[in-house]
């Protein structure tokens, strides 16, 4: 379970340009649920993501994972955290241009140094559970849209994470790659796993696996939860 | 501690494959790169040789040569002083020598003539040149390289051994005459009976070997002149004491001890070598701030590139690591390429791209092959200066970049 407790997040601090993206959220996102995040833009659903997904820290409150503070952990064991629990994707598929699909696929296993040719499985298996096997060694500036989508995704589950974060992940595909990816989260959560999304498209936040939507509005969460 | 490995495996891996990526820019970078060590290690290998090879030829020069003084300057030497010399407790002998410089306005050059000394010359006044190094010679085995070699040619009044230099520069060949202005303008036609060996090109390049007689006559000296005297010492660690007894017995003498004359040979070619230094400085200096510029100015692509990666789980200090392998393989294939081919243009073409600048003087440029010698310090001193700077340089504004927050990649939606 993620829980945030009166967190905010101030940017450029002290400077005339001082703006507050977040403020006082108190938030629990349920473990093996579907979450969306949905406000307009501008309302601190990529902030509060970030801050969840410890890519960011709150200028102030705590953030708790499994009950464990996690706001104060110096960054080697945020990025620890980050990598063993946390599985991106992101609203731009964020791919790395110039080599294969595989190599992006294994990129973030390597800095835990798992060994090759077990991981190359690993990753192999992922890309053909998205019948993506067939352009496993295609340079990535020849997949369509929704490929790079696909890849993007067996990206982000390559290290086994027990929580999904996804940013406006529809925002680029079609209506067919929509239902598509929400299909994927279907499966995700049959899985056991916990998924938070941010999104303003109907799709995603009336899909009839969201378990919950927060609103979000100028940094402050509208509703209540439930 | 296999996990450790494969994780430097894996970074090794995608640097490589980052550098191929941006082919053009990091080929370009490492010609330029290259480039600016093969000229460093050329000058550097080419001065180092070359003052080795200078010291071992001189190695067989006079331990003092006795110079009379004029009004700070170099004048004739009196016969008178020799005896003087002579009776100095250490000086087992006392040799005069004749020698002088011509100009020849016809190619424009300086020649050095010199009569040969009497034991290269013979002591019988028929003056046949000895031929150096002839096998079985017990003295020629027993010294250094000679510093003259006379090449079995005889050496008789009328006659001159030249340099090879002066040769190539005058198409001279043995028998051929050449012509010369006499101090009272009368022309003295010498022939050529030989040219000396190529082995000792180095410092006999512009040399003349000429008759005591044809010397005097050309140049007007009497005989109770030398150009100056050279002393042989009995004990070599008295060569200090006996030079400065020569001074004190005769005030307008200059001794000068063998190791000064290393020492100016050696200040020579570190000022040649210096000098090529301060004019391709330009060069190195166009480079470091091309590299600095590549180092420094991370692209929006690179910058991308470390968002992305640190989004998916990669540490700060995988991303260094990343970068520092990546300046360290362009700087070390750099300095290996640029030393090897440095090797090569020094030891197998001749300097061919510097010879101007750094042999011979005038218009008369020496021919040699060079024995290769490299100096360990030298060499570190280049690593230092070139491939830690640039590594460094590459590291600092990666660090910056890295240390950014990893949201940056969620918030940099353009492709």
């Amino acid at each position: 379970m993620i829980e945030l407790v009166n967190v905010k997040k101030v940017f450029n601090a002290g400077n005339p340009s001082e703006f507050s993206a977040l403020n006082s959220v108190n938030l629990c996102i349920a473990e093996n649920h579907v979450t969306v995040l949905k406000g307009p833009s501008g309302s601190g659903k990529t902030t509060l993501l970030s801050i969840v997904g410890c890519m960011s820290r709150p200028s102030a409150g705590r953030v708790k994972l499994n009950g464990r503070e996690i706001t104060s952990l110096p960054e080697r064991f945020l990025t620890d955290i980050r990598r063993k629990t946390f599985g991106f994707i992101f609203q731009q598929p964020n791919l790395i241009k110039g080599i294969s699909v595989l190599e992006n696929v294994m990129l973030p296993a390597y800095p835990l140094g798992e060994k090759r040719s077990q991981l190359r499985i690993k990753a192999l298996h992922g890309l053909n559970e998205l019948n993506l096997s067939s352009k496993a060694n295609a340079k990535v500036e020849w997949l369509s849209g929704g490929e790079a989508q696909r890849v993007s995704i067996v990206r982000a589950l390559i290290n086994d994470p027990g929580i999904i974060i996804a940013d406006e992940p529809t925002a680029h595909l079609d209506t067919k790659l929509s239902y598509r990816f929400m299909e994927i989260i279907e499966k995700f959560k049959a899985e056991g796993k916990t998924v938070i999304i941010t999104s303003h498209d109907p799709l995603v936040y009336e899909a009839a696996m969201v378990d919950r939507v927060v609103n979000l509005r100028d940094g402050r969460i509208e509703d209540m939860p439930a | 501690m296999n996990a450790w490995i494969e994780k430097q495996r894996y970074i090794i891996d995608f640097t490589i494959s980052s550098l191929l990526r941006r082919k053009v820019k990091n080929l370009g970078l490492l010609a330029l790169y290259t480039l600016i060590v093969f000229i460093l290690a050329s000058t550097m290998f080419f001065t180092y040789s070359i003052k080795k090879e200078a010291s071992l030829i001189l190695k067989g020069s006079p331990e003092i040569v006795v110079q009379k003084i004029l009004a700070g300057r170099h004048d004739l030497f009196p016969v008178g002083y020799i005896d003087t010399i002579k009776q100095i407790r250490g000086v087992v002998g006392v040799e005069s020598r004749l020698w002088g410089y011509y100009y020849d306005s016809l190619v424009g050059a300086n020649y050095t003539l010199l009569t040969p000394p009497k034991t290269a010359a013979g002591e019988s006044h028929a003056k046949t040149a000895s031929v150096e190094g002839e096998a079985g010679d017990a003295d020629s085995a027993a010294s250094s390289k000679p510093l003259l070699e006379l090449n079995g040619a005889k050496l008789e009044p009328g006659t001159l051994i030249i340099g090879n230099g002066i040769a190539r520069l005058r198409k001279l060949t043995r028998d051929d005459y050449m012509p010369f202005r006499a101090f009272d303008g009368t022309i003295m036609n010498l022939r050529i009976a030989g040219t000396l060996s190529s082995q000792s090109e180095l410092v006999s390049s512009d040399l003349m070997l000429i008759t005591e007689d044809d010397f005097r006559k050309l140049f007007g000296i009497d005989t109770q002149h030398v150009t100056d005297v050279i002393v042989t010492v009995k004990n070599p660690s008295e060569v200090a004491t006996v030079a400065a007894k020569i001074k004190k017995r005769l005030i307008d003498s200059r001794p000068i001890i063998r190791d000064e004359i290393l020492r100016t040979y050696d200040s020579i070619f570190n000022w040649r070598g210096g000098m090529m230094i301060v004019v391709f400085s330009a060069a190195v200096l166009a480079f470091v701030i091309f590299a600095w510029d590549k180092a420094s100015g991370l692209s929006a692509g690179e910058r991308r590139e470390i968002g992305i990666l640190k989004a998916v789980g990669w540490e700060t200090s995988d991303v260094i690591l990343m970068k520092f392998w990546e300046g360290a393989i362009v700087s070390l294939s750099a300095f290996f390429g640029g030393v090897i081919l440095a090797y090569v243009h020094v030891f197998f073409t001749g300097s061919l791209v510097f010879e101007p600048a750094l042999k011979g003087w005038s218009s008369l440029y020496p021919n040699f092959d060079l024995t290769p010698f490299i100096n360990a310090e030298q060499l570190t001193t280049l690593f230092f200066l070139t491939v830690v700077p640039y590594t460094v340089a590459t590291i600092v504004p990666i660090w910056r970049a890295a240390t950014i927050d990893p949201d940056s990649a969620m918030r940099h939606t353009g492709e």
